[in-house]
């Protein structure tokens, strides 16, 4: 596959392609079965691109090894993507951000004092052959697998990478790395500042563009900030004459944090307005290759996550978590069924005189169809109507934006101007239906012929004749276009969804109605009786085991082969890490600072219990807190200190301290003396250690249950508490840690049971790490352990025909 | 968070734009990077006298607001291409020849921005 590109668009063997892309993390939605779903869906939703992050510390959890096997076969995945149909845009950092732990970068490159993590210390320019090094070593991994599918069509190196002098040598360097590794696809760099930065060390130039960053900002009042993507074309053609516009993440939604607001806050405030927007306003400004950042939500399961963001990553995307379409889905596809219908890769701006407040007009003239698309955009608050220069008025709802054509030529007749929106086109030689979306003051005006009003039903079709040619207009309500799927050369009606392979996805008893363009239409029923009506409603699971599970915190447990150290910095990084001591009668304090959570328990009793994570503008706040010790806490002549530090993760590395410390990070007694700790990480459950303990500081709660796994059946299934009154907990789900439970934030109340990892017999186990004055007595502690009420949901489910 | 570096930073800064007041001084600020808020005017330091929030103006749009009126509760818009001049009074500190121009302000979603240039009077 030859890769090229001009001004306007990028060039697949020589075609012009209008680039809709999506972007999806592998390693938040594991498992090759689960990416295949979600490449699926995005091809029915008019996806034609997956953009794929390579995560380094996924992989590599020691220097010189690396993991490509079971579900982190990244080759896997590339093929699922090559049999989908889609090309792939592969982003393999090596700081890829993303939200994840340290940005993506190997935990064993941090311990290592010698690299400088890119190359930079804060925004100062450090160049590190060390970590260069490193990089060779990554990119000898991961490139001879992208390499090996020819459905690659771009590159991209770093990611929003700046520094206060801007060298050239790091990102020249990298670009230079995967040439000679082989990448033979245009190379890109995201511009977090578009202001264009290295454009001239890559082919394409390219940006991110996120509008909506601030929860508390309204996107709709402060309308403002799509002042950037209004202006867009300008900074690319001011950037790179050459190379086609390029948005390499465009604002899809947006990641919650802890102490956040909430995904149903979020995507309630996006709206599906800011796809619509975001969408058509880079259209307008020439973009012909976009990336939604998202276009599938994921899961920080494991030690996924950076310090910053909680379990989910829903990311408001339209396939959110669990694989279920959003209404910003519906939107997405109705907006890449218009591209598929037509062709859009090579455009002009044109001149347009006009002003109205609030109101975002452009036009474009379209030198492949040889007509005219207008974008409107009404940012007022009410209805408003749009008195156009060409004497047509247009009245657009609030936050909505519309494509209209102006001189379509088709073959049956000539659009002189509509803004009733074109949903998708089938065509033949001599034939051609085209779906408009109905609209109750849109209007359709046929050259020399009539005006159609857009307030129709379902279904209600004109058809026009010249030449020997005919084209047939249809609309459709929005409600029946979002159940419309097009698939190539044909339309399938009513369906919730339906998959590449013609399969049809159903909740319930349908009859699905199919167009094409030989045969017309035609209707099959569909009988879905397997499912039980009430499915929907959570169901309260029985508990079969509640058991003390902190051993570690019991007095005379043997740790004798823990890990010495003699510095209190963390060298280990597993989400929980234990450091075990013993201290002498005479301290009189003891004072810590750790990373984020944590419990300090003396000869088995708990002395303190805190999380130190903290969020002062923008920036963690380090916190030091001093323990006074008496002879009640001291009541040997030495005495066992036990610590549990629950690390939330590292910074996704934006402000360049990746490699600050987690774990422990001060610990100094009164008087001083030298303390010398031992270490070991994860939780006893992880280390296969299923002791009961004495102490009931950490209670693990199992429950097993059953599933009806159907091949037939797309399921999505989740956890939650009711009246759930312990702080914390870990979630795990056959063995494998799904989710953080933190009661102060109340942001993540269900979690999703990743479908990789559910077996028809399952078994769920809840580490509980509770503060010591919540436990009565141990007795009454369990036994409110026994009665904490767990529910298995099913947010979807629907059945597949093939 | 996100990280701006210095440079881009400096380019909000109209050079020339020092001037010299009464008992004081006054800048130019355009916003060239991008549309955002200010969420905090933290102080202005010029050569080595400096002016805190209450000794600092932001004049955009025809309005006049306080340093100490801009906080995250009450952040003022700053669209891209807009100007505002930033006026420090109370204090005299400009000297004729090359001036050391720090401000320090808040932004909501990249913390604290330092804006450190030169300017010849």
């Amino acid at each position: 596959m030859e890769v090229t590109y001009d001004k306007y668009s990028l060039m697949i063997d020589g075609k012009r392609v209008f680039i809709k892309s999506g972007a999806f993390h592998y390693f938040r939605t594991p498992g090759e079965k689960m990416a295949r779903d979600r490449f699926q869906k995005m091809k029915s939703g008019g996806y034609n691109t997956v953009d794929l992050y390579f995560n380094w510390n996924y992989h590599s959890k020691k220097q010189g090894e690396y993991d490509f096997s079971g579900i982190k076969d990244v080759r896997k995945v590339l093929q699922a993507a090559k049999d989908t149909g889609l090309f792939v845009i592969a982003r393999p950092g090596p700081f890829i951000n993303a939200e994840v732990n340290a940005g993506g970068l190997p935990f064993w490159l941090l311990n290592d004092k010698d690299v400088i993590p890119r190359n930079r210390v804060g925004t100062e320019y450090r160049y590190s052959p060390k970590y260069m090094e490193y990089i060779k070593e990554w990119y000898d991994q991961i490139i001879p697998i992208i390499k090996e599918f020819d459905n690659v069509i771009l590159f991209q190196i770093e990611n929003e990478y700046a520094t206060d002098t801007m060298e050239e040598d790091y990102m020249r360097q990298l670009y230079k790395m995967a040439r000679e590794r082989g990448i033979t696809c245009p190379i890109f760099h995201n511009d977090a500042y578009f202001a264009g930065l290295w454009a001239d060390c890559v082919d394409i130039y390219a940006l991110d563009l996120y509008p909506f960053i601030n929860p508390n900002q309204n996107w709709k009042q402060d309308n403002f900030c799509f002042d950037t993507l209004d202006n867009v074309e300008d900074i690319f053609r001011s950037s790179k004459q050459d190379s086609p516009p390029f948005i390499a993440e465009m604002q899809s939604g947006w990641f919650d944090k802890w102490d956040g607001m909430g995904y149903k806050y979020l995507r309630d405030t996006l709206g599906d307005e800011h796809i619509n927007i975001m969408t058509k306003t880079a259209l307008s400004q020439g973009v012909t290759l976009f990336n939604h950042y998202m276009a599938v939500g994921g899961t920080n399961w494991d030690d996924l996550a950076c310090d910053e963001v909680y379990t989910s990553y829903e990311f408001c995307a339209p396939i959110d978590e669990f694989g279920v379409m959003q209404s910003n889905y519906f939107k997405a596809k109705e907006i890449n069924y218009f591209f598929d219908s037509f062709d859009l890769t090579c455009t002009e701006p044109k001149e347009f005189d006009f002003f109205q407040e609030n109101i975002y007009l452009k036009l474009r003239h379209d030198n492949i169809n040889d007509c005219d698309w207008l974008f409107i955009r009404n940012m007022n608050p009410n209805d408003t109507e749009i008195n156009l220069p060409f004497e047509k008025s247009v009245t657009l709802k609030p936050y909505d934006m519309k494509i209209c054509p102006l001189n379509l030529k088709l073959y049956g007749c000539e659009i002189e101007f509509s803004d009733a929106e074109i949903f998708a086109r089938l065509k033949n030689e001599t034939t051609e239906t085209i779906f408009f979306i109905a609209g109750k003051n849109a209007n359709l005006h046929i050259k020399d012929r009539c005006t159609i009003s857009g307030n129709r039903k379902d279904f209600d079709n004109y058809t026009f004749e010249q030449n020997g040619k005919t084209t047939r207009i249809v609309f459709l309500t929005k409600e029946t276009s979002d159940k419309t799927w097009f698939l190539k050369d044909k339309l399938i009606f009513n369906a919730d969804y339906v998959l590449p392979n013609s399969a049809v996805a159903l909740e319930k008893n349908t009859e699905i109605a199919y167009y094409d363009i030989k045969y017309g239409f035609s209707k099959k029923n569909y009988l879905v009786n397997e499912f039980n009506k009430d499915y929907k409603k959570p169901k309260r699971m029985k508990i079969s085991n509640v058991q003390f599970s902190s051993p570690e915190i019991d007095v005379d447990y043997d740790y004798s082969d823990w890990t010495s150290l003699d510095t209190t910095g963390c060298t280990l990084n597993d989400e929980f890490v234990w450091y075990k001591s013993k201290i002498p009668d005479y301290l009189t304090e003891i004072t810590l600072s750790a990373r984020h959570l944590f419990a300090v328990y003396i000869n088995g009793k708990e002395v303190l219990n805190r999380n130190s994570y903290k969020i002062e503008k923008l920036q963690e706040v380090p916190e030091t807190i001093s323990i006074p010790l008496d002879k009640k806490n001291l009541n040997k002549p030495f005495n066992e200190l036990t610590i549990l530090v629950q690390n939330l993760g590292f910074d996704k590395g934006f402000s360049g301290d990746a490699n600050s410390p987690r774990g422990l990070v001060l610990f100094e007694t009164t008087p001083s003396i030298p303390v010398e700790f031992r270490v070991k990480e994860k939780l006893s459950i992880e280390r296969g250690d299923k002791r009961e303990s004495d102490n009931p500081y950490l209670t693990r709660i199992t429950v097993d249950f059953d599933l009806d796994l159907k091949e037939n059946v797309f399921c999505a299934h989740y956890i939650s508490f009711e009246d759930f009154r312990c702080r914390r907990a870990t979630i795990f789900l056959n063995g494998v840690k799904i989710g953080r439970y933190i009661k102060r934030t109340h942001v993540q109340d269900k979690f999703y049971l990743i479908n990789e990892f559910l077996k028809p017999h399952n078994t769920l186990e809840i580490v509980v790490w509770e503060k010591d004055r919540n436990v009565k007595s141990s007795w009454g502690f369990k036994f409110d352990m026994k009665n904490v009420k767990i529910l298995l949901g099913t947010f979807k489910k629907y059945q597949l025909f093939k | 968070m996100v990280v701006v570096p210095e440079f881009l930073i400096k380019r909000i800064y109209q050079k020339g734009s020092l001037k010299k007041l009464d008992e004081g001084a006054s800048v130019v600020l355009k916003n060239v990077l991008g549309p955002g808020f200010i969420s905090g005017f933290n102080y202005v330091k010029i050569n080595d006298t400096v002016y805190e929030s209450k000794d600092v103006k932001f004049i955009t749009n025809g309005q006049e607001i306080s340093g100490t009126e801009v906080s995250e509760a009450n952040p003022i818009a700053f669209r891209l291409g807009q100007s505002g001049t930033l006026v420090m009074s109370g204090k005299s500190s400009v000297v004729d020849g090359a001036n050391k121009i720090f401000i320090e302000a808040m932004n909501p979603e990249a913390g604290k921005v330092c804006l450190s240039v030169e300017d010849i009077v």
